[in-house]
């Protein structure tokens, strides 16, 4: 039974640690989880598979650095990023690139809760909070 | 404009073309100043947190997939989704001397229309309270100019000392007359050039008052000439319940401000109990455990960390803290009220009945204390009140006893006349503060006997005459009290020539 808010998390979470292999997300095993709630059907489904899936999103947003860009990037250029952040991370991390035109000029990166802000935009709200 | 264009410029050589490392989590829900945010992986316990909008929070719960943190500011403009920044500092305020005579939020934000603050310094709002081998003992005297209390329940520089009683019995009187009575005795101190004269700065915290009382507040402060040596801190009902719980840390940055820099300074806090409620009602939607009264278990804690902050410095000055807290209906026993007992210094319990009987202020001296005790007294003080507690005591009890109707001895009946002239004599309008010397004065005059011909009902009125004769006819008298503040032979019969001239001039 997963009736609590606490239980529905700590439930979501077991689902969680079963969708890694070897400590990397797996879609195997995510499929087979999938599988296991469809056919059990826990209390709460809807909010266990929320919860679940937030969790693999935070994972999955750690594996990859989102760039957004304003301007042309080039693989080259992604997979400089990918391999500089697979190198700070100490974790394998995939580049994906993301228009963003409000960013005027550069580039914002985003690697789970991290963001590396080297925009004009950013740049300029900088500014405007300093004066 | 030239100054803006260099303040652009500089920020401009500031930033670097290295990109700048944020650590971000998007808002999950926001509820009553409370939002509980996703990610913020790195974030720390009590870290300043940027929402969008301007509007700043502190991280309270760390919980293992979300943060709780408090919103401090407009919340009306967040929504599910924003992206909320960690800032990698903790909440300061600003401090220093241009905060005084100023009205500021929690936040240290001006409040008075009086244009920006011209403040250079911030202090951390939340702050580990000076440890034992900096703490020096409580010995120099606080004049609240209230004799009541300033020659049976005396409060010393870095004490703290708890003003309780039920609502409408005066607590914030007595916190206001003390104020105007340091603000008095620092125009007179600053004005005689004494180098060895240490003014004393006051800062009040409203926590979750009307707007119209705090208004009050601040014109009897400005008609009494106070407010230029005082800071207001407001955080009134209609604020947020997260301003209301920070605002007595805000004002107590500021206080340690002064005290940090060798300087005296006094807050008080009106009041704890609704500060208790707010942190309640924070505490709650953040979902920790309550206990007693729905209270969460931190908070003995939350005032114990706040008020330990008070304190007198060796080589440095003193914060006095002056908690309020608000009674229902006389119990002293609930919750919040023992523990901020167990916590201060002492107490001034007011009760109602004596507040109705026209006994104002209404300070039970049987429920009232000072640890400090006479520590923070001057010699002369104790020297024309050191038995007054105890004869006040003496006659509360015998006046229990004489309800009876029972025939009572000359002796019992001599102190119950004198006990009924000593509680006439501590009557005491709201912000009029009496000096200490004038209050020497005239507890000389009760010592030595000078009210027994006068009637009871009379007292008022004879202490009224013998403060207008002191205070135009005795100045020099008044002026040798303060500077010796003792009472040494030459001064007591100084003293007993000018009580016999009243005497002479007095008619009920």
């Amino acid at each position: 039974m997963a009736s609590g808010k606490k239980q529905i998390q700590l439930l979501a979470r077991q689902f969680f640690k079963l969708s890694l292999e070897e400590g990397v997300l797996s879609a195997a095993r995510v499929g087979g989880v999938l599988e296991y709630i469809a056919r059990h059907r826990p209390a709460n489904t809807v909010a266990v598979l929320k919860a679940y899936q937030r969790l693999i999103a935070a994972e999955f947003a750690r594996g990859q650095a989102v760039v957004e860009h304003a301007g042309a990037v080039n693989e080259a250029l992604l997979a400089t990023i990918a391999a500089a952040m697979t190198r700070k991370y100490r974790r394998p991390i995939s580049a994906v690139a993301q228009p963003n035109p409000s960013l005027l000029a550069g580039l914002r990166v985003r690697v789970g809760d991290d963001t590396y802000e080297s925009s004009v935009a950013g740049q300029l709200a900088q500014l405007a909070a300093a004066v | 404009m030239s100054t803006v264009l260099d303040q652009i410029e500089q920020q401009i050589a500031k930033l670097s073309s290295k990109a700048v490392k944020k650590n971000t989590g998007n808002i999950r829900t926001v509820a009553d100043g409370v939002a509980k945010v996703d990610g913020l992986s790195d974030v720390m316990y009590n870290e300043m947190v940027q929402f969008p909008g301007g509007a700043i929070g502190i991280a309270l719960n760390l919980e293992e997939d979300e943060v709780g943190c408090i919103v401090l500011g407009d919340v009306s403009m967040l929504k599910e989704g924003d992206e909320v920044q960690t800032t990698g500092k903790l909440l300061s305020v600003p401090v220093g001397r241009a905060l005084l005579g100023r009205a500021l939020d929690a936040l240290g934000n001006p409040v008075d229309g009086k244009g920006p603050l011209a403040a250079t310094e911030t202090y951390p709002v939340e702050k580990i309270a000076p440890g034992i081998i900096v703490r020096k003992s409580v010995s120099q005297p606080l004049f609240t100019g209230i004799m009541a209390i300033d020659s049976m329940i005396p409060i010393g520089r870095g004490q703290r000392e708890l003003i309780i009683g039920d609502r409408g019995t005066g607590k914030t009187a007595i916190c206001i007359d003390t104020i105007i009575n340091q603000a008095k005795i620092n125009k007179v101190g600053l004005a005689s050039g004494d180098p060895k004269f240490r003014p004393v700065y006051s800062i009040y915290v409203a926590i979750g008052q009307k707007n119209s009382n705090i208004v009050r507040t601040m014109s009897a402060l400005e008609a009494a000439g106070a407010l230029e040596f005082t800071i207001i801190v407001a955080a009134p009902a209609a604020d947020n319940p997260a301003n209301q719980y920070i605002a007595p840390f805000s004002g107590a940055a500021m206080g340690e401000w002064f005290m940090e820099n060798g300087m005296d300074a006094l807050i008080v806090y009106d009041d704890l109990s609704k500060h208790a409620v707010a942190y309640r009602q924070i505490s709650l939607i953040l979902k920790r455990p309550s206990g007693r009264e729905a209270y969460p278990g931190d908070v003995f804690y939350l005032h114990s960390r706040l008020l330990e902050r008070a304190a007198r410095l060796d080589g440095k000055g003193s914060l006095t803290a002056l908690p309020i807290i608000e009674t229902q209906a006389g119990d002293v026993a609930a919750y919040i009220p023992t523990n901020v007992i167990s916590i201060t210094d002492g107490q001034i319990f007011l009760e109602t009945d004596l507040f109705n009987q026209g006994i104002r202020p209404a300070v039970s001296v049987g429920l009232s204390v000072s640890r400090v005790g006479s520590a923070a007294q001057i010699k002369a003080t104790k020297q024309v009140g050191g038995k007054l507690k105890g004869e006040l005591a003496q006659f509360r009890e015998l006046a229990a006893f004489a309800q009876f109707g029972s025939d009572l001895d000359a002796k019992t009946k001599a102190q119950l006349e004198r006990g009924a002239r000593i509680v006439e004599l501590f009557k005491q309008p709201a912000f009029s503060p009496v000096p200490i010397e004038l209050q020497v004065a005239i507890l000389f005059a009760m010592q030595k006997n000078f009210f027994d011909a006068i009637d009871a009902k009379q007292v008022v009125a004879a202490a009224a005459a013998i403060k207008d004769f002191f205070t135009t006819r005795k100045d020099a008298l008044l002026t040798e009290i303060r500077t010796k503040a003792a009472l040494d032979k030459d001064l007591e019969a100084k003293l007993q020539a000018a009580c016999d001239e009243w005497k002479a001039t007095f008619t009920a």
